[in-house]
């Protein structure tokens, strides 16, 4: 048994080498900004800004208090529809891959629903829900709950039958099987999935927002495309990009983390 | 006295019989080794017996309440540590956590697992750690029904004996039932106290041997010795392949009659 001074000392020392591997994706991002800035000066401010004009652009538009509103508003359309895809598609997906009949009924369903263009759906959910609030949310859900209920199935379903047995064996409660079984498997499927989840939920909602809506980021979007307004379009794709970036790294990656540790260990 | 009688067990895949009209008793505090050549439904057995599958058929009744079951494999969550899995049953009986990790860490250590083994993950230790683990968690849970399903056939000669020697202790200690699979007549001779012959297609009992010198006793000359004696058996060498010949299928069951014991 380890005392807490030590839990304290790992977890410690897990923050800074989770720190420390991020300077290979800052220097990932700083030659991409190298890329674009040498496009920038090919083609012209009117084209293309470079990372700078761009960036002094946002910083603008966050210090004036322009862009705040409409971040919020974008990041709660998300976050309700993606929240409620983790959640119905997760648990829906695992239960459809205890039972293999769920499993072959569903998985034409899913590949349906995986090829249906976002935009598709968005027409729907105008012509149902109208040009309001519900219209984002609706598609956000729609588009990234196949994804997740994927995930969520194939992970129960390849779940190895010999732990199942031992799970049988020493009747492990179903709480315990939830716990020490099934969540420890599945999350290996989940994150990637939820990770998919995060990145499609942010295009489609600014899709949506800019076809249906009168604010949010896409909205906003469409303000600055009519406006010929390159500069701003490219700093508000730069703070859904930067949003994007710090629930997967700040969230989702630790999460990864904590679930794998059992998997990262040999690696160090 | 605690006891488990299995009568008139059928079993079916499909179209396939694979077990058909057997049956035994064994008795709190006895081994009994079912011995067989693989395919012959052995392991199909002892799940019906845990409860793990569903037979086509059987009349089962089973006094003991506590189950270890020690898998071919070890089959430890590759996602909990060595002492979580040790405790694994005890979690699921409702022992609170710094109780149970005190007995994983004695069980352990009794086991011959450092305590730093016990904080690793199943795959950063060797096949031998996670046949000890494995057993641990099966003797943790303190059962008086202990299932052991060829868990030693992977095994080097080295680390069998040890675990062999280990085993012997802690069911001499604890005094619990074991119903033991394998197809080695020499583990079979060294661990049982009876020995049931099974031949494959369908999986059936054909015969049954009574091992009269108590375990402690038994030398290795004497288990080399016994062993030899059963190879020459014909029922043995047919069973297994070694001779040809056929084994008469029983059409009813009636236990006592048909397999009456032979004294080694």
């Amino acid at each position: 048994m380890k005392g807490p001074w030590y839990r304290v000392q790992s977890a410690l020392a897990a923050i800074l080498t989770y720190l420390w591997s991020g300077w290979g994706a800052i220097a990932s991002l700083l030659l991409f900004c190298a890329l674009w800035e040498w496009g920038a000066q090919l083609n012209g401010p009117l084209v293309l800004p470079g990372p700078q004009a761009t960036l002094a652009q946002l910083w603008h538009m966050l210090d004036s208090g322009l862009a705040q509103p409409e971040l919020i508003i974008s990041t709660r359309r998300t976050l309700q529809g993606l929240g409620a895809s983790l959640l119905i598609g997760s648990a829906l997906g695992l239960l459809a891959g205890r039972s293999l009949t769920a499993a072959m009924l569903s998985r034409p369903l899913i590949t349906l629903l995986l090829g249906m263009p976002p935009i598709a759906w968005l027409v729907l959910a105008m012509l149902w829900f109208g040009m309001g609030d519900t219209t984002p949310v609706f598609t956000v859900f729609i588009a990234c709950f196949p994804i997740v209920f994927a995930g969520a199935m194939q992970g129960a379903r390849t779940l190895d039958n010999q732990l199942r047995r031992v799970a049988q064996a020493y009747r492990l409660p179903w709480r315990m099987q939830l716990t020490d079984l099934y969540l420890p498997h599945v999350m290996s499927y989940l994150i990637p999935a939820w990770i998919t989840a995060l990145g499609t939920s942010w295009k489609v909602v600014v899709m949506a927002e800019l076809l249906s809506t009168t604010d949010g980021v896409g909205a906003a979007l469409a303000v600055s495309r009519s406006q010929l307004d390159t500069a701003s379009s490219l700093a508000w794709v730069v703070a859904v990009l930067a949003l994007l970036l710090a629930a997967e790294y700040l969230l989702l990656e630790p999460l990864k983390r904590r679930v794998e540790r059992w998997r990262l260990e040999t690696e160090q | 006295m605690n006891a488990l009688h299995v009568r008139h067990l059928h079993h079916r895949f499909g179209l396939q019989e694979v077990l058909h009209d057997v049956g035994f008793d064994l008795f709190a505090g006895q081994s009994l080794a079912l011995v067989g050549p693989s395919g012959c439904g052995k392991s199909t057995l002892l799940q019906a017996v845990a409860g793990l599958l569903e037979p086509s058929r059987m009349v089962m009744q089973n006094d003991f309440r506590g189950l270890g079951y020690m898998f071919q494999q070890p089959n430890l969550m590759p996602w909990l540590t060595a002492r979580d899995n040790l405790a694994l049953g005890l979690k699921a009986l409702g022992v609170p956590k710094p109780a149970r990790q005190r007995q994983a860490d004695s069980l352990g250590q009794r086991l011959g697992l450092a305590l730093d083994d016990l904080d690793k993950y199943p795959h950063q230790l060797s096949g031998g750690m996670q046949s000890r683990i494995s057993l641990g968690r099966a003797l943790a849970v303190s059962p008086d029904l202990l299932l052991l399903d060829e868990p030693f056939s992977a095994l080097d000669v080295g680390l069998k004996l040890e675990l062999y020697a280990l085993l012997r202790e802690q069911i001499a200690q604890r005094g619990c039932a074991v119903l033991l699979i394998t197809h080695d007549l020499m583990e079979a001779v060294r661990l049982a106290d009876r020995i049931l012959l099974m031949a494959p297609e369908p999986g059936r009992v054909v015969r049954e041997f009574e091992l009269t010198l108590p375990q402690a006793e038994r030398s290795e000359a004497w288990i080399h010795q016994t062993t030899g004696q059963l190879m020459e058996n014909t029922e043995v060498r047919i069973a297994f392949g070694l001779q040809a010949g056929t084994l008469a299928i029983a059409e009813s069951h009636d236990h006592g009659a048909t397999h009456t014991g032979c004294k080694v």
